[in-house]
């Protein structure tokens, strides 16, 4: 009985998508302008019925393995797992998700099908990796939503270009000062938004993210405007170069190596996995502490914070600072590796993006924030042969990802602390 | 007896309503202290008035403890920092995803964020941090103990039931260590047996711990049954104040309750 009336359903649903799909369909894909090969004054309607028929025929399919999953999913919720064993099935996930993570991170450069093409690739997804570490301690921990992120890789990304092209400073002192001065772009941002909460921070720190490329965009004294800045030098390996012949000892010479153009490649790949996984540890470590937990605190109430002593402004202004320091530290990586920087480079979709790997990998969760990375970057650079259909893989991802996991891939809170050692349990 | 708290003239405006008219009234050391009053009287206003989350707009808030503090020039932040009053809230503010010894410990945040030199010492495990953290532990322990919910200490807070949520909010506010602790309705929600149990711990936060106690109660039986003093207050206005049998029969709070015949 209870078969029956869901079969119905399904039907209908299906008949209902099948509609919707034509109505949008049948002019999306079925109809298109031509120019007129007959007098070459106007355009003309194409046919092509077949298409946006298979179309529509795919999407009724995946309406209805949608409708499988959902009603498999109803079974397994009535055998009932339990609330815990889905916790430690996480955890556990967590854990090993980690180690491969790790050893394919390590190993990358020297696998068989490393070529060029691929390392860039992963040097990509793992600059966003970290960027989304850096924002996961601003939106994540302390709950502050950011949606102008993309200011202080670009603060990184310029001081990085202006110091080391200015003064000639080499890769390992610009980084330090490129990170401080993000911080300090994080906290003249923190000041004045420190009353706003949820919404209202968003718009003010979107206006902040905009305000940044606009400073960089007009003030053409300083930043060389819209051309932006190139021939930033290219990082040394610990100052043996990575060129053919040079004055100094280059860095094939130093290991008696043949040279070749993949040592920077591989060299810069390694520096974004270590600086990432510096960032990794550092927002691992300082939950455990008291101002990592003063930030959980402040994103869940932070009326409680005040009522026990918290001073929220300086809680909220570390969150600020630290999340910038570490975005300014992908930034001038990012300023190195392309040796080139310009405004366009710092967009608000960049804030977005970096905002929905935060989201969709699960706030607060650290491994979630590598998948939702290799999921988003990954599958738009898997349909960079289809390039009008990138965004359209992009979107897709973020729905199936909501639809499935509204919380985020991997979220899973482990406590700061512990009364109980696991022994005990 | 000396005063803890003096509360002078206190008059607090909202544009055009007047929620507190003129109020003033004294908390004793080591004395629990229940104000009562029909809904809307002004009492959270009162307490938030203490606890700095309300600028009063007339009147003098004085706290004695070691040092003298005017609480109403200080930050609702610096009271429970330097002034050492703590508060609970009449709809539980607890941190619901983190678990309840988290709750406990982020209650100690400056004495820790001290130990740990701003997160310096933390961050390399300094010894002198280790302990200070261990002994921050220890104290959060001593207090889950008391409300016999050690064992259910690495729970999230949120999935607590109702009762014991309140039991942790008031050892949160006891975890900052306070020298006057405030409670805004600890009883509102719980059933006969817990309210029993709350009066036991509330009369052991007074007797162990010398520590004063204000609190706010629509719970006759708790109020009656631990206050040593009683403060009336209807529509702004203090009607009356003493100990809870003379306030009990006093007409004006007969008439503020029940109304006229």
């Amino acid at each position: 009985m209870q078969d029956k009336k869901n079969i119905s359903i399904i039907l209908k649903d299906l008949l209902f998508t099948g509609l919707i799909a034509t109505i949008l369909l049948i002019p999306i894909v079925g109809l298109r302008t031509e120019i007129s090969t007959a007098d070459s004054t106007g355009l003309i309607f194409d046919y092509n019925f077949l298409i946006a028929f298979i179309v529509i025929a795919f999407v009724i399919g995946v309406r209805f393995l949608f409708h499988i999953y959902w009603f498999s999913k109803i079974k397994k919720t009535q055998k009932e797992k339990s609330e815990k064993d889905k916790k430690l099935f996480l955890k556990k996930l967590n854990l090993y998700l980690g180690i491969i993570a790790g050893f394919v991170a390590f190993t990358l450069p020297f696998m068989p099908f490393a070529n060029r093409y691929v390392v860039d690739v992963a040097t990509l997804v793992l600059t966003y990796v970290m960027l989304g570490w850096g924002l996961n301690i601003v939106v994540g921990l302390a709950g502050l939503l950011d949606l102008g992120y993309v200011a202080f890789f670009a603060v990184g990304a310029y001081s990085y270009a202006l110091l080391s092209t200015s003064f000639d400073l080499s890769f390992w002192i610009c980084l330090p000062l490129a990170g401080i001065l993000s911080a300090f772009a994080g906290i003249l941002l923190g000041f004045p938004v420190l009353r706003l909460r949820g919404d209202y921070l968003a718009i003010v720190t979107l206006g902040f993210g905009e305000i940044i490329r606009l400073i960089l965009l007009n003030w053409y004294e300083f930043t060389n405007g819209p051309d932006g800045i190139s021939r930033i030098p290219r990082p040394s390996f610990f100052g043996f170069p990575f060129e053919r012949k040079s004055d100094v000892t280059t860095f094939h010479e130093l290991f008696g190596l043949e040279y070749s153009t993949m040592h920077r490649i591989i060299f810069l790949y390694y520096l974004i996995l270590i600086l990432a996984l510096l960032t990794n540890f550092f927002t691992i470590k300082i939950r455990n502490l008291p101002v990592g937990r003063a930030w959980e605190a402040l994103r869940e109430d932070e009326t409680a914070c005040r009522a026990i002593g918290i001073n929220p402004t300086n809680t909220k202004l570390t969150a600020f600072a630290i999340g910038a320091m570490f975005g300014g530290f992908a930034g001038s990586f990012f300023a190195t590796r392309q040796g080139f920087v310009s405004p366009e480079s710092f967009t608000f979709i960049e804030s977005a993006i970096i905002l929905a790997i935060v989201v969709l990998g699960g706030m607060g969760s650290q491994i979630g924030v590598v998948v939702a990375s290799i999921v988003l970057i990954g599958s738009t650079e898997l349909f960079r042969e289809l390039e009008q259909f990138r965004m359209l893989a992009f979107g897709l991802a973020m729905i199936v990802i909501m639809i499935m996991k509204p919380r985020g891939l991997l979220s899973n809170r482990e406590p700061s602390i512990l009364m109980h050692t696991k022994k005990n349990e | 007896m000396n005063n803890i708290l003096e509360i002078n003239h206190l008059t607090m405006r909202f544009g055009g309503l007047l929620a507190i008219d003129d109020v003033s009234f004294s908390v004793e050391e080591n004395t629990i202290t229940s104000l009562i009053g029909p809904n809307g009287a002004g009492k959270t206003t009162v307490f938030n008035c203490i606890t700095g989350f309300y600028k009063p707009t007339v009147g003098e808030i004085l706290l004695k403890t070691n040092k003298n503090f005017n609480l109403e020039r200080m930050n609702d932040f610096t009271i429970p920092q330097k002034a050492k009053v703590a508060r609970t809230f009449q709809n539980i503010r607890l941190f619901p995803q983190m678990t309840v010894l988290e709750n406990l410990i982020v209650a100690q945040h400056n004495k820790l964020m001290d130990a740990s030199m701003y997160t310096l010492k933390g961050l390399v495990n300094a010894k002198s941090f280790v302990n200070a953290e261990n002994e921050a532990k220890e104290l959060a322990k001593y207090w889950l103990d008391k409300i016999n919910l050690i064992d259910r200490a690495d729970i999230e807070a949120g999935n607590l039931p109702y009762g014991q949520q309140r039991k942790v909010e008031i050892c949160r506010s006891m975890c900052t260590e306070p020298k006057l602790l405030c409670l805004d309705e600890p009883a509102a929600g719980l059933n006969a047996n817990e309210s029993l149990e709350l009066n036991e711990l509330l009369k052991f936060i007074k007797k162990e711990h010398k520590i004063s106690i204000l609190l706010i109660e629509h719970d006759m039986s708790v109020v009656m049954g631990i206050s040593d003093k009683v403060v009336v207050l209807d529509y702004g206005k203090k009607i009356a104040e003493g100990d809870p049998n003379t306030v009990k029969s006093n007409p004006e709070v007969i008439k503020a309750y029940l109304g006229e015949e």
